[in-house]
């Protein structure tokens, strides 16, 4: 055949009646092969032709060429067009099935709040500090302005070991601790750890909690930093319509001392009767660093001022992922811990 | 404590300022009023009683009363017998919700109509009264209770240690008077002197052997009182504050002390002896306990006293334990005509210690125990004084007894005024920061210079420095005023950010949650004899206040508090558990339980296997793996493991875990007993590291150059006999198979056919490769051969196809 529209004609039928990609790609090479193709054979006398038949037998040989292209290209779509309609009813599943358990196990719930809070207070350039759980004396009480017969002491009922030895109350001596350790602000740090009081348990408090304490010492630092600090932390963890509130109370390590709170997450601040129609939650203390405090921890409180707030990870938590009873935090049940 | 809105309003004009208007003002000014409750009396009226008998038919004893209300006379049946004719009464209608929550209904009781209800003080939330109908001392029958009684609003405020002087309505009101910025119309000191002859300090004589722990004592002596019950306001005042009233004396003594914060007590004077043979005046002797001596206190309570109490003393016995509780003998009762009052001044650390050896805290040492100044006890006693005279109708002597031997230190603090903007971060203006403190009784005065010379009210000893002086003028001027601000300024000096030991233990975290782990946070605090049953209570530290004796020591280790685990979600229905836990041991020295622990951060892991030998391997085994993922996770070198014995553990499957020549713990299987002591089922296998080496082996992994070329695999199955360890081969191995040996891994041991008695096969898999070029069977035969060579000679192996 030298025709090249006969040539294209023959080669759709071929294309029509292939039933795998391996036969169309077998009219491929048949027709289209660069060397020994149909087509290319027939344009192999071309260059003795006459410049006019030249042109003509080019172009029709062009438009076979693209029309055996285009057979095969929908040829091909087609058939995987069928393919896919097969499979779909051949290899159907029921996708409602579920999926084997995985089994996987649970970081704790504190563990990631605490991560959270970390995470959050690193990106203001806070350094985390730990220190031990066994404290002296001095760390937990006298470095922080509360001598012995202190009447704020019994907010702090302690186990102790020996009359110089305790489980510590709360992780400021970690505060104390760093000072020292540090020397010279600008000291920014955070302290979280376990803390220890002699509560009886209960849904609200345990004798064992874990805290997170914050601590700015550097120049001119003022009570609107330390509003602003806390606001940001509150806001990137709970979001930021959150807002935060501080009022005034009394701590012997700070002054002026303060309570913070954060307005109520069901009534946005309205009243409700999760946060028992006052719009806020109580969530911590903070205040202004006291000068002997500082000076206890050696720094000189003429040159140097400071903030710090405290608060506990399972209060976090609590309001995070509204859990009403503070044991199921310690007590391990895996129906709860699984849950986060 | 309790605060009435009513009673703050002596002092202060409220007008326009409800009650809850009020405890958000307090609540920012520092007193946080944590609830508010609002007794609406406005539906009660008021009716006299104009006959009561009893009821004729009921089996219980009822009785029936007709009441007068103004425009028309009901019959209502109750069942206390007080609304005698003649009583004022607080009634009820039908259709009526009282206070207390019950609605009264129309009733008909065995025959008779009852038409309402007469109130007690309990059912109007007036009091915890509610012995009997409520009887009012004056009223118009018709009118409606408020013309009488206002309705209540009572707050529940918590009130911080170094404010004692806001225990007292006065201190309250003088809060609020200067966060509405109204005047207080109350001075601190009642202008108020006794005047009668002779001299009060002729009629007793007092004395303190203790000034430490009182520096103050005042007697003052009223004679020819009238004791009786008090009035109406006065014991609806007690009542919503919850003192009980007893008769007007001891009254006006609690309703001072709720007014004032200066607790005071009364005494019989005829009641009180004299100290030597002949001495007709009353001593008052404040002085330690003896040994041996004992007081019957006001509550009925005989108490043993020890050198450690304080106590007020007569000539011949103590007479009440100081700023606690009286005692009975001495105590005001009807037939008391003359009367010694007290106020004093008790050192706080003293009475609390004494409140709690007896383990009894009232109002008056509550008060104490936070330390009150000295001088308010003369303002307390004036102010009863003067009460006394006008409700009790006594004389009131002049010149009291008042031993004063440690005066209290007047305290000034010197303020520069530009400390307030630069602490607080906002500007409040000179003149509003002045005003503000004379507005709390402060004193001020501009030296030369411009700094305040600031003199604090008496009874204000918890401002001592200028930072208290800032939050005086901070808390009034509002902390909401004040902007949302970050610290930030041009910083030469920082600390890098370095990542936390927990963030750096959270890779191990997610080797152990892809494992099926589960993480806890136990107690620290756990049982001491479980400890001791375990055998690892050598280095435990013990409570010595513990709440209770499971959780009375520090534990040693916290592979026990996961058992503890396991059996919980056991008997919650959870028979396979893995759980961990990353926290610190406590490890005190032997010996030494004075010196702070060593408190190591561990790593513990505990999971259930089944009940059988073969199921307690594999789960050793796959303990292993969770182990080694979790220290490649870190980058740190791979462990090895050393067969030991360890307290809790398995004595054939225990495993030091070792790295770099350093123990870090142990893992294996537990022994039987510490799971069954915990009532676990099956065998389980735990670990327990040290985490801080783990950490300080640690390394930022370095990218290897990816093979180029082919590995060849080669299985070998090697026979020995059963004492030599798969570790021991496997060095041989390497050892032996030079250069070309990439990896030798043992994945199988086995006994049985083939396998002669006393030996086992242990299977490896080597993996055979060069860098430079792809490796032919004839070269890894060779080295396979002395492999095998070396096998044999070491370890006198035989080999399995």
């Amino acid at each position: 055949v030298s025709d090249p529209a006969q040539l294209a004609k023959d080669a759709l039928i071929a294309i029509a009646s292939a039933r795998t990609d391996a036969e169309l790609e077998g009219i491929s090479v048949e027709y289209l092969g660069r060397k020994n193709g149909r087509i290319s054979s027939l344009l192999s006398g071309i260059g003795q032709m006459a410049p006019a038949e030249r042109a003509a037998l080019g172009m029709a040989a062009n438009e076979a060429k693209r029309a055996i292209e285009a057979g095969i290209t929908n040829r091909r779509a087609e058939l995987e067009g069928a393919r896919l309609a097969d499979i779909a009813e051949t290899e159907a599943i029921d996708i409602t099935l579920p999926g084997p358990p995985l089994g996987r196990g649970h970081v704790h719930v504190l563990t990631q709040v605490r991560r959270q809070i970390e995470t959050v207070l690193e990106s203001l350039g806070y350094q985390v500090e730990l220190g031990p759980e066994v404290e002296t004396e001095w760390y937990n009480f006298e470095a922080l302005n509360i001598p012995a017969g202190h009447p704020a002491r019994e907010n702090w009922d302690s186990f102790y070991f020996t009359p110089e030895l305790l489980l510590r109350a709360h992780t400021s001596p970690v505060q104390i601790r760093a000072m020292q350790r540090l020397k010279e602000p600008p000291i920014y740090i955070i302290t979280p750890g376990r803390c220890y009081r002699r509560d009886a348990p209960e849904a609200t408090r345990l004798p064992y909690f874990s805290q997170v304490e914050g601590l700015a010492v550097d120049k001119g630092l003022t009570v609107g930093d330390m509003k602003g600090t806390l606001l940001y932390m509150i806001q990137s963890l709970y979001g930021r319509e959150r807002t935060v509130r501080v009022r005034p109370s009394y701590f012997p390590f700070t002054e002026p001392s303060f309570e913070f709170d954060v307005t109520c997450g069901i009534c946005g601040g309205a009243g409700c009767k999760s946060c028992r129609h006052k719009g806020w939650l109580e969530v911590g203390g903070c205040g202004m660093v006291h000068p002997q405090v500082l000076r206890n921890g050696g720094i000189d409180p003429e040159q140097w001022n400071g903030y710090a707030w405290g608060f506990g990870i399972e209060r976090m938590a609590m309001l995070k992922h509204n859990v009403e009873d503070i044991r199921l935090f310690y007590e391990s049940d895996f129906r709860f811990l699984e849950q986060f | 404590m309790k605060i009435s809105y009513d009673w703050l309003s002596d002092f202060v004009d409220l007008k326009g300022i409800g009650a809850k208007e009020a405890a958000d003002v307090l609540t920012r000014l520092g007193v946080e009023v944590e609830s508010l409750a609002i007794v609406d009396l406005s539906a009660i009226v008021i009716g006299k009683v104009l006959e009561q008998v009893p009821h004729p038919k009921s089996r219980n004893p009822l009785w029936v009363h007709q009441v007068d209300l103004g425009d028309r006379v009901e019959q209502i049946i109750a069942g206390a017998p007080n609304a005698v004719p003649g009583s004022l009464v607080p009634v009820a209608l039908p259709g009526t919700t009282v206070p207390n929550g019950k609605l009264v209904k129309d009733l008909n009781i065995a025959g008779y109509r009852a038409r309402g209800m007469l109130c007690s003080a309990e059912e109007l939330l007036l009091g915890d009264d509610h012995s009997g109908i409520l009887i009012l001392d004056s009223g118009r029958p018709g009118d409606p209770l408020t013309s009488v009684i206002p309705s209540q609003a009572i707050m529940d405020a918590e009130v911080t240690s170094n404010r004692p002087d806001c225990m007292g309505h006065l201190g309250v009101a003088r809060e609020l008077a200067a966060g509405l910025d109204r005047p207080l119309t109350r001075d601190f000191m009642p202008a108020f002197t006794g005047t009668a002859d002779p001299p009060g300090r002729d009629l007793v004589e007092v004395s303190i052997d203790e000034p430490d722990l009182c520096s103050r004592y005042i007697g003052g002596v009223i004679r020819g009182v009238k004791v009786g019950p008090s009035p109406d306001w006065l014991r609806r005042r007690l009542r919503a504050c919850g003192v009980r009233p007893i008769n007007n004396i001891v009254d006006i003594g609690n309703y001072v002390m709720l007014e004032y914060a200066q607790p005071l007590h009364v005494f019989d004077l005829a009641k009180l002896f004299g100290g030597g043979r002949g001495k007709a005046i009353p001593e008052i002797r404040v002085r330690r306990a003896r040994a041996g001596e004992k007081l019957l206190c006001l509550d009925g309570v005989e108490r043993e006293l020890t050198s450690d109490m304080l106590v007020i003393a007569d000539g011949r016995q103590p007479v009440a334990l100081a700023g606690i509780i009286g005692g009975e003998d001495s105590a005001v009762t009807s037939e008391t005509v003359d009367v010694l009052l007290e106020a004093a001044n008790f050192s706080g650390p003293s009475v609390r210690q004494t409140a709690r050896l007896i383990g009894l805290r009232t109002e008056a040492s509550a008060r104490f125990e936070k330390g009150l100044p000295a001088e308010l006890a003369l303002a307390g006693a004036r102010r009863a004084a003067s009460l006394i005279a006008e409700l009790a109708g006594g004389t009131v002597h002049r010149d009291w007894a008042d031993v004063y031997p440690r005066p209290q230190e007047p305290v000034r603090v010197r303020l520069r005024p530009a400390l307030v903007d630069e602490v607080l971060g906002t500007h409040v203006p000179l003149l509003e920061s002045e005003s503000i403190l004379k507005r709390l009784n402060f004193h001020v005065r501009v030296l030369d210079d411009g700094e305040w010379d600031v003199l604090p009210p008496v009874f204000r000893l918890d401002v001592t420095i200028p930072e208290d002086l800032v939050e005086e003028v901070g808390r009034v001027h509002g902390y909401d005023r004040i902007e949302p601000t970050l610290p930030g300024r041009r910083r030469d000096r920082w600390s890098p950010s370095l990542p936390s030991v927990d963030r750096r233990l959270d890779s191990v975290r997610e080797v152990l949650a892809g494992a099926g782990f589960n993480e806890t946070w136990s107690p620290a605090l756990v049982s001491g004899r479980l400890l001791e049953g375990l055998r690892i209570s050598a280095q435990a530290l013990r409570v010595s206040n513990a709440l209770s004796d499971d959780m009375d020591t520090l534990r040693t280790s916290l592979v026990p508090s996961l058992v503890n685990v396991v059996a919980l979600n056991r008997d919650r229905g959870r028979s396979d558990a893995r759980a961990y836990e990353i926290a610190a041991a406590f490890l005190s020295p032997v010996g030494d339980k004075t010196v702070q622990p060593d408190e190591p951060l561990r790593l513990a892991a505990v999971a259930t296997a089944g009940a059988t030998a073969e199921s307690g391997r594999q789960a050793f085994y796959a303990m292993k793996s969770v182990l080694d993922a979790c220290v490649a996770a870190l980058g740190a070198p791979a462990c090895t493991y050393d067969r030991a014995s360890a307290e809790l553990f398995h004595p054939g499957r225990c495993a030091a875990v070792v790295m770099e020549g350093r123990q870090l713990g142990y893992l294996g299987e537990l022994l039987t007993t510490v799971s069954a002591g915990a009532r676990v089922e099956g065998r389980l296998v735990a670990l327990e590291i040290d985490v801080e080496p783990l950490l300080a082996a640690s390394r930022t992994p370095r990218a290897q150059a990816l093979h180029k070329f082919p590995a060849i695999e080669r299985d070998l199955a090697v026979v020995v006999e059963e004492t030599v360890a798969a570790a021991s081969l496997e060095s041989a191995i390497n050892e032996a198979g030079g250069p070309l040996l990439a990896q030798a891994r043992a994945f199988d041991e086995y006994r049985g056919a083939q396998v002669p008695e006393g030996h086992k096969s242990v299977a490896f898999a080597l993996t055979f490769r060069s860098p430079e070029r792809t490796l032919t069977d004839a070269e890894v035969d060779k080295v396979m051969a002395e492999v095998r060579l070396g096998l044999e000679k070491r370890h006198r192996a035989r080999f399995r196809e």
